[in-house]
């Protein structure tokens, strides 16, 4: 944007670059998503379909 | 702009302008809102001021004020923000830019006009069609015509923010788009090759009709025509919040966006995937083949990943900001985050929110499932967390570092504003987990009176009574966060003689423009691969639907004029019964 200049956070301790920057915490957040969306169709599953007799035939 | 100086001090006009759109944007929020929560307690029967034919016009006032009026305005006001801010120049002329917000303005007042007037008899104009204005159902003229003239107010806009981005284009050559402008740019050709199905739809079709120039219409071709729109609306009211994310969370965790080439990746994907996939929304509408929609999911499925790849890109910004703060471990770099500040609490919450409901549109994306809960509370309870607390939280946010930002003004009761957006959180959770809940039993949508005598919901866990009671409670906490939402906003312009926290910088990207390609930036290739798209997957469907119905459909007449016909056949039935009785 306009303003280049770096302005610090003022509860900035240090400053970390691209390289030195690992995002763990990220892969850790998204798996856990992925695991509470699999419980979500699961459940999506069981609501749905199992939760549910078959839709009744009707013969005319 | 120079270090320290707020948005206000480098570009006052500009900033008055901005400001101009976000007071449309907010008064039309504090309407609908109010709409809002008659719905809420009218639809679960603990307060009904209105009758239930009345429903409709609320409802109608509902959507049309939040997800057109309060959303555009606010966008075209951070568009604007992030052009200007961005190439660091002016619009080439103020009186165009000033032309387009007052044919907005114009246009949403004719519209609102058009709604508003339902709610008297004096006056003969009515436009009970809800925000989606589905043929047969037939509203007053001015209620399209206003439509019109408010879109091609955000055409304009379009044109305006092109035409600052040519000129610094021929002041900077070779060099990058720079980030905010990007993303403003492929939003503004994403809505471009969408709302041409919308105009198509009105000013071919429906106004005619409703002028009756034109005395019949085909109902599935419009339909078809309002979703080949209505589906990419949603990504505009998305992507502003998306900007905001990419561009202001970063820097309010205290980190850098990590990647500034796979946000432009993100973007791209929008203008290609968002049209080509409307007809999901039509799954249970006859006269369109199943191997259509079948393409149509295909589509949508492709579209979760920009949003994957958002997530991605936003959590490992906030992560940096975290780790930056001094913050460790897998999971406890998220308690180093600022969340005492209101506009990044705001915005985290929104996502999480939006990372929810995510899922449920996955749901609503699958042809098979989605026919369990089409029709029914779920979409309500998926829109609201989508464009109601994705967008509309995430803009609240914003405004809280925005507003000072173009006033020079301090925040008004920053403790407040986290209560805020805390209750805007609560009340959606409260409200859309009895959507979402009431849906899989059935509980039908846009519906004043959703109980029915002789029959009861099945409800697997807890009872309707307690879905109602979670409702009504997260309407009223919404409604009140909304209002201490305006409340702030309107101490915040009085706060004359202060300043802002923050000095209005936004550091660079970790990884920036220059790790990506050029062709990134060459937007003629996107717009033709995205109109390829779009004629891969509607042409055909089209063609079917004009073949099978005609242009102008098999005689199809308005509704409102069916509805008086037969409350008229009612009324005298009902007269000469109680006749014969007394």
């Amino acid at each position: 944007m306009s303003n280049v200049a770096r302005q610090e956070d003022p509860a900035s301790v240090e400053r970390i670059e691209h390289d030195e920057f690992d995002p763990v915490g990220t892969l850790a957040l998204i798996a856990f998503y992925f695991a509470v969306l699999v419980l979500l169709w699961l459940f999506t599953y069981f609501v749905e379909f199992l939760g549910n007799v078959p839709t009744p035939v009707v013969v005319a | 702009m120079p270090n320290g100086a707020t948005f206000a001090d480098a570009y006052p006009t500009q900033a008055r302008h901005i400001r101009a759109a976000f007071w449309a944007s907010f008064l039309s929020l504090g309407v609908g809102a109010f709409f809002g929560l008659i719905q809420a307690l009218h639809r679960t029967d603990i307060l009904r001021v209105i009758e239930s034919q009345t429903y409709y016009t609320v409802l109608t006032a509902h959507g049309v004020f939040l997800v057109i009026s309060f959303t555009i305005f606010f966008l075209v006001g951070v568009f604007q923000w992030a052009v200007t801010d961005s190439l660091e120049r002016p619009p080439v002329d103020m009186r165009f830019t000033w032309g387009w917000y007052g044919l907005m303005s114009l246009g949403a007042s004719l519209t609102a006009f058009a709604i508003l007037a339902g709610f008297t008899d004096s006056i003969d104009v009515r436009a009970n069609v809800l925000f989606t204005f589905y043929a047969p159902l037939q509203a007053h003229p001015l209620f399209y015509v206003g439509l019109v003239v408010f879109v091609v107010g955000t055409w304009l806009a379009g044109a305006d923010w092109f035409r600052s981005w040519l000129a610094w284009k021929g002041d900077n050559p070779g060099e990058r788009i720079p980030l905010p402008t990007f993303m403003v740019l492929t939003t503004m050709i994403m809505w471009y090759i969408s709302s041409i199905g919308v105009a198509v739809a009105i000013l071919a079709f429906i106004l005619p009709w409703s002028l009756e120039l034109t005395g019949s219409l085909n109902p599935t071709l419009t339909r078809t025509l309002f979703w080949y729109f209505g589906h990419p609306v949603v990504y505009f009211w998305l992507l502003p919040a998306y900007l905001l994310w990419y561009i202001l969370l970063p820097k309010l965790a205290g980190g850098r966006l990590f990647s500034d080439p796979l946000a432009r990746v993100v973007f791209i994907l929008f203008v290609l995937l968002s049209t080509p996939v409307g007809i999901h929304h039509q799954y249970l509408d006859p006269g369109i083949s199943e191997g259509f929609k079948f393409i149509a999911m295909t589509n949508t499925m492709f579209l979760l990943l920009p949003s994957l790849l958002t997530a991605f890109t936003i959590i490992a910004s906030m992560e940096h900001g975290a780790r930056q703060r001094g913050g460790e471990g897998y999971f406890n770099w998220l308690t180093a985050l600022p969340w005492r500040d209101p506009a990044f609490t705001g915005m985290a919450l929104a996502g999480m929110v939006f990372a929810f409901g995510g899922f449920t549109g996955i749901v609503n994306a699958g042809m098979n499932i989605n026919y369990l809960v089409h029709n029914t509370l779920w979409v309500p309870g998926h829109i609201h967390t989508q464009v109601g607390t994705a967008a509309a939280l995430t803009f609240m946010a914003g405004a809280y570092w925005l507003v000072p930002q173009l006033t020079g003004n301090r925040l008004v009761g920053r403790g407040l504003a986290l209560v805020q957006v805390v209750l805007w959180f609560v009340g959606i959770v409260f409200m859309t987990n009895s959507m979402y809940r009431g849906g899989l039993v059935g509980i039908p949508r846009r519906t004043a009176e959703p109980q029915y005598e002789g029959f009861e919901y099945e409800v697997a866990a807890g009872s309707v009574g307690e879905l109602n009671a979670q409702l009504a409670i997260g309407g009223t906490i919404l409604f009140v966060s909304a209002m201490l939402f305006l409340a702030l906003m309107v101490l915040t312009a009085f706060n004359g003689g202060t300043e802002p926290i923050d000095d209005g910088s936004i550091p660079p990207a970790l990884s920036g423009p220059e790790d990506s390609p050029a062709v990134l930036d060459n937007l003629k290739l996107w717009v033709a691969i995205a109109a390829v798209l779009v004629v891969i997957a509607y042409s055909f469907p089209l063609a079917s639907i004009v073949s099978r119905g005609g242009l102008f459909g098999p005689d199809i007449g308005p509704i409102p004029v069916a509805i008086d016909a037969a409350s008229t056949v009612a009324r005298t039935a009902l007269e000469a019964v109680s006749a014969v009785v007394r």
